[in-house]
């Protein structure tokens, strides 16, 4: 029963919570701005506004950007079912770190080749700017799930995100550093600012919009509700990691570590919300300083990682 | 591993001064500066409460004259000459960050080297030592790979830090008038600097110290 | 407490009294006076420890005076005085050249010549490591506007190069001191100790490997300061860009100074005992450092940098005497350099400035344009370069015996050639200036007068090196 329900629970939280979570961090945002802002359940109206419209596909391209859509939906729910971004998740299969970060590879490629296959000129500089920057954080992401996997000696995530693992009961700073290099990654992965600004339309500031541009009607509704899913992942994994850092925690009953992940998630939500409010989109070419701090983040994670065992 | 509190203090001394080597923006320099110096505070408190009390005070003066004074100092000279940023550096400042990583790796091996005392246990005099250690590393490196003259002040200020964190990590602390007179040093060694930048800006229109090369065999 | 009071007095007043008065011709003539009235006040104050009735005179904890400080503090107040008294001379020449100085940056030449002085002072009479660093790093500070003093272009970077130079130097002496102090934790001294007393009385009981360390940094950073070779750079400038009574001081006396606090550092490690790797070090240092210097005095085209380079030789050998182990040859050496090297940096002022052009190839009839300075310039390069019968070859052969035994015979060798190599080299410069047509321009300003100061200095020279008995330096 218990198990009917959390799946019940976990299911609906899937379905609800991505769209809601992007109205949190708009929310979050026209806050701080003196906006109202709209209401945190509008991208799920725009969502299904999206089920009602037709679709207009360019006539020169194939099936690829035809079940690109399609297939990142189905890359994306098995992501949120193997990663454990909330602590009520059950337990699906073992999520190796490098099968879920080759997923996420998988799934951006997909993005890139639907967007050159339309042969607009947006869709191809978005794919590249794209790659470029998967490229330089791909080190960040690897280096803080690995650090915390050579501590707890194992590369199961579920395992290492567990509460029950208690290798990795007490390393505050490790989980801190962890989660700060992810979520400096997740920022540049899911191009939110400083990297990108993900409300403008404009060709200077474009990197995931532009590969999503030529999708509309129902194929735009699976990849936007592909990229809210993905966003809530990320930040949720790095929410677990600061959960993590806090050493009361691990002495909670299952139920509460459950709600206070939640609630973790929920407040990463909210910085996120607050660091797109304060800060400003940087220049393309200033980008790779701002990625030396994700990647700094990361190899301090794996100094603290590695230190027990180096020269004793 | 676990971490006492003091002992995080003073990583995040140094880790803070790795951040420092990544971004040209003198203000922020100065701001990683100042909270790197406010760590460095805290963990003459938190010592002060475990050993001398005349740490406490010394924790008060560095919070007040380094770590408030001389950044808004050096800020309202780095506006007078308006140096925003270091533009040419030898190294780029992501390289260099990892490079002050690696250094960090390095100073916790080399700090085993160190023979240890310090009767609380053997990790915190180590820990202490790497951070000092890689402080120093941190402040030689800024002064090795930035050109103008403003970086190269902090430079000196952070290896200052590394020092004054070695003295605290490896000794009981120096005597009170010692750490007095150095701090004083310290200082007037800044605002000496601080106003000689006035007239170099002023002389020769810019402050790239690369450039001073009219003395020469 | 009253003596440092007693010590210290004069020269805080004439500090003070310098940013205070309103006409800069009579602070220059006052200060003047008033600090051979400081070397009276010295002279008296260490008079039982130079005459031999104590060899150890402590006032103050922390405080305390041997007889090598006592020379040192005799000579150091003595250099400042000379340079002070001929600064009138030279100062009102430079107003009659044509070159006009803001009376305020007079006022502060002398504030900060005064506490420059009390700071080198403090060097020789602290007995604690501690103390010693904060001395040497005030030195610098209190120099840095001594150097700036022309306000030129040049001045300038030069005054920057020193202050960052010097001041990253001392703080890795800073360094050295840190571990000293952590050293001495480890040994019988429970709450640890910078008193250099007891920190020779424990010696043996010190941590070696910190106490090492330690030394090597030390002789790092008081090295800088000195301008061993590798970190000299900043030396030939600032010496070069300084007003002529400023080089004469930073040249003839914050050398000592900084050689001090590694001649201090060096009897803590020798007294542990375990002093053999401290001797072979210094005394390759000093080697490569006179090997250096000679070879970049060979090709020089300014006068002053000539005479900054022939400091860095003489730093070499005081190095070498330091690694020899000999407190007397230490002071010795240094009492020498001082004496000539005062006497020629004065008489470069008074050259350069009365041909208008500190280059060489600028300066020549000297000889024929003013005799006076013209044989004074000769007998003063002559005494440092190390000619007999001047009080620089009695150190310099004394050097040499000491360093000539067989497992030094690299280092004997090397000296010997550097010194000799430094001797064509100045002498050529020299002769080049001094012979030839005389520039038309030449206009010594009051040329006798001029020549008191170096003149007196250059008969002391000749005084040590021919009546010297070595009574006198034997219980250094």
């Amino acid at each position: 029963m218990t198990e009917f329900f959390r799946w019940l629970v976990f299911l609906m939280f899937v379905v609800l919570a991505p769209p809601v979570s992007v109205g949190i961090i708009r929310k979050v945002k026209a806050r701080l701005q003196n906006r109202i802002g709209a209401s945190i359940f509008q991208p799920l109206f725009d969502l299904l506004k999206f089920y009602s419209k037709g679709e207009t596909v360019s006539e020169v391209t194939s099936w690829i950007f035809r079940s690109s859509a399609g297939i990142n939906f189905a890359l994306v729910l098995i992501i949120a079912l193997l990663v454990p971004w909330v602590q009520f998740k059950p337990h699906v299969a073992s999520a190796d770190i490098f099968l879920v970060i080759y997923l996420f590879a998988f799934m951006r490629m997909m993005t890139v080749l639907a967007a050159l296959d339309a042969g607009s000129a947006f869709g191809g500089f978005g794919a590249s700017r794209e790659v470029t920057l998967a490229l330089l954080i791909e080190p960040a992401l690897v280096l803080c799930l690995a650090s915390l996997g050579v501590v707890s000696r194992t590369s199961d995530l579920e395992q290492i995100f567990s509460f029950a693992n208690l290798a990795l009961s007490n390393q505050p700073g490790l989980w801190l550093l962890a989660g700060s290099g992810l979520f400096l990654t997740s920022l540049v992965e899911l191009s939110r600012m400083p990297v990108d600004d993900p409300t403008t339309h404009l060709e200077l500031t474009m990197v995931h919009e532009a590969m999503i541009l030529e999708n509309s009607g129902r194929n735009l509704l699976l990849v936007e509700y592909t990229h809210a899913l993905k966003l809530l992942v990320l930040f949720g994994l790095s929410a677990q990691c600061f959960l993590h850092a806090i050493a009361p925690v691990w002495q909670l009953p299952a139920v509460l570590i459950s709600a206070a992940s939640g609630g973790a998630v929920l407040i990463t939500l909210a910085l996120v919300g607050v660091q797109e409010g304060l800060s400003v989109k940087l220049r393309w070419t200033r980008l790779p300083e701002f990625i030396a701090y994700a990647v700094t983040m990361a190899l301090l994670s794996v100094l603290v990682a590695i230190a027990g065992r180096l020269g004793s | 591993m676990t971490l006492s509190i003091y002992e995080l203090a003073v990583l995040s001394a140094s880790i803070l001064a790795i951040f420092l080597l990544g971004t040209t923006y003198i203000r922020t320099n100065l701001g990683f500066y100042s909270a790197q110096t406010m760590a460095i505070a805290a963990a003459t408190m938190l010592a002060g409460s475990q050993r001398e009390p005349h740490l406490y005070v010394i924790a008060l003066i560095i919070l007040l004259l380094k770590a408030v004074g001389i950044p808004v100092f050096l800020i309202w000279i780095a506006d007078r000459i308006d140096a925003q940023t270091d533009a040419g550096t030898y190294l780029p400042a992501p390289l260099s960050m990892h490079l002050g990583i690696l250094l960090l790796g390095a100073s916790y091996i080399l700090s085993s080297e160190l023979p240890m005392m310090l009767g609380h246990g053997q990790g915190s005099s180590r820990i202490g030592a790497t951070a000092a250690m890689s402080l120093l590393f941190s402040g030689i490196l800024v002064m090795l790979t930035r050109r103008i003259a403003i970086s190269q002040i902090i430079g000196f200020l952070m290896i200052e830090n590394g020092i004054y964190l070695f003295a605290l990590t490896q000794t009981h602390g120096m005597p009170m008038m010692v750490e007095m007179g150095i701090l004083l040093d310290v200082l007037v060694g800044v605002m000496i600097a601080g106003l000689l930048l006035f007239r170099i800006k002023k002389s020769f229109e810019h402050i790239d110290a690369s450039q001073l090369t009219q003395l020469k065999d | 407490m009253g003596q440092l009071l007693l010590l210290s007095a004069i020269p805080l007043i004439l500090a003070f009294l310098s940013l205070a008065a309103a006409d800069e011709r009579s602070v220059r003539r006052i200060v003047a006076a008033m600090l051979w009235a400081q070397i009276a006040v010295v002279g008296w104050f260490v008079a039982p420890l130079l005459l031999g009735a104590q060899t150890l005179l402590s006032f103050a904890p922390d405080f305390c005076l041997d007889r090598l400080g006592a020379c040192f503090v005799m000579l150091t107040t003595t250099v400042v005085a000379c340079a002070a008294t001929h600064a009138d001379t030279f100062f009102a020449g430079e107003a009659e050249h044509g070159h006009i100085h803001n009376p305020a940056h007079f006022k502060i030449f002398y504030a900060c010549l005064n506490m420059f002085l009390l700071a080198m002072s403090a060097v020789f009479i602290c007995d604690n490591l501690g103390y010693i660093w904060i001395s040497v790093e005030a030195t610098t500070l209190f120099s840095a506007p001594l150097v700036y003093f022309d306000r030129t272009k040049n001045a300038l970077e030069a005054t920057w190069k020193y202050l960052i130079i010097c001041s990253v130097g001392i703080a890795f002496a800073l360094l050295g001191t840190v571990f000293v102090f952590a050293s001495s934790q480890h040994g019988a001294i429970v709450q640890g100790s910078l008193n250099i007393t007891k920190l020779v009385a424990h010696a043996s009981e010190l941590d070696y490997s910190l106490l090492r360390l330690g030394f090597i940094f030390c002789l790092l950073g008081y090295g800088t300061k000195a301008g061993i070779f590798p970190l000299h750079s900043w030396l030939p400038d600032a010496h070069s860009e300084a007003p002529a009574p400023a080089s004469a001081m930073l040249s003839g006396a914050l050398l000592n100074c900084a050689l001090f606090g590694i001649w201090r550092v060096s009897r803590i490690v020798v007294a542990s005992h375990h002093h053999a790797f401290a001797y072979e070090m210094v005394t390759v240092l000093g080697t490569l450092t006179v090997v250096a210097a000679a070879i970049f005095l060979i090709r020089q085209h300014s006068f002053k940098r000539m005479w900054a380079y022939s400091s860095i030789e003489n730093v070499g050998l005081i190095l070498v005497a330091i690694g020899i182990g000999s407190g007397a040859l230490f002071f010795l050496q240094a009492l020498n350099h001082s004496l000539a090297k005062v006497a020629l940096f004065l008489l470069s002022g008074n050259i350069a400035q009365a041909a208008g052009s500190k280059r060489l190839h600028d300066l020549h009839g000297v000889w024929k344009a003013s005799p006076p300075l013209g044989l004074l310039l000769a007998l003063a390069a002559l005494a440092v370069t190390g000619a007999p019968p001047f009080g620089a070859f009695v150190s310099e052969m004394l050097i040499f015996q000491s360093s000539a035994t067989p497992a030094h015979w690299l280092v004997a060798t090397l000296l010997v050639v550097a010194v000799a190599i430094a001797f064509v080299a100045v002498m050529t410069h020299v002769g080049r200036i001094l012979l030839g047509g005389a520039k038309a321009d030449f206009r010594a300003f009051k040329p006798v007068l001029a020549s008191l100061v170096p003149g007196a200095l250059v008969i002391g020279s000749l005084v040590m090196g021919v009546f010297a008995h070595p009574r006198f330096w034997e219980g250094l």
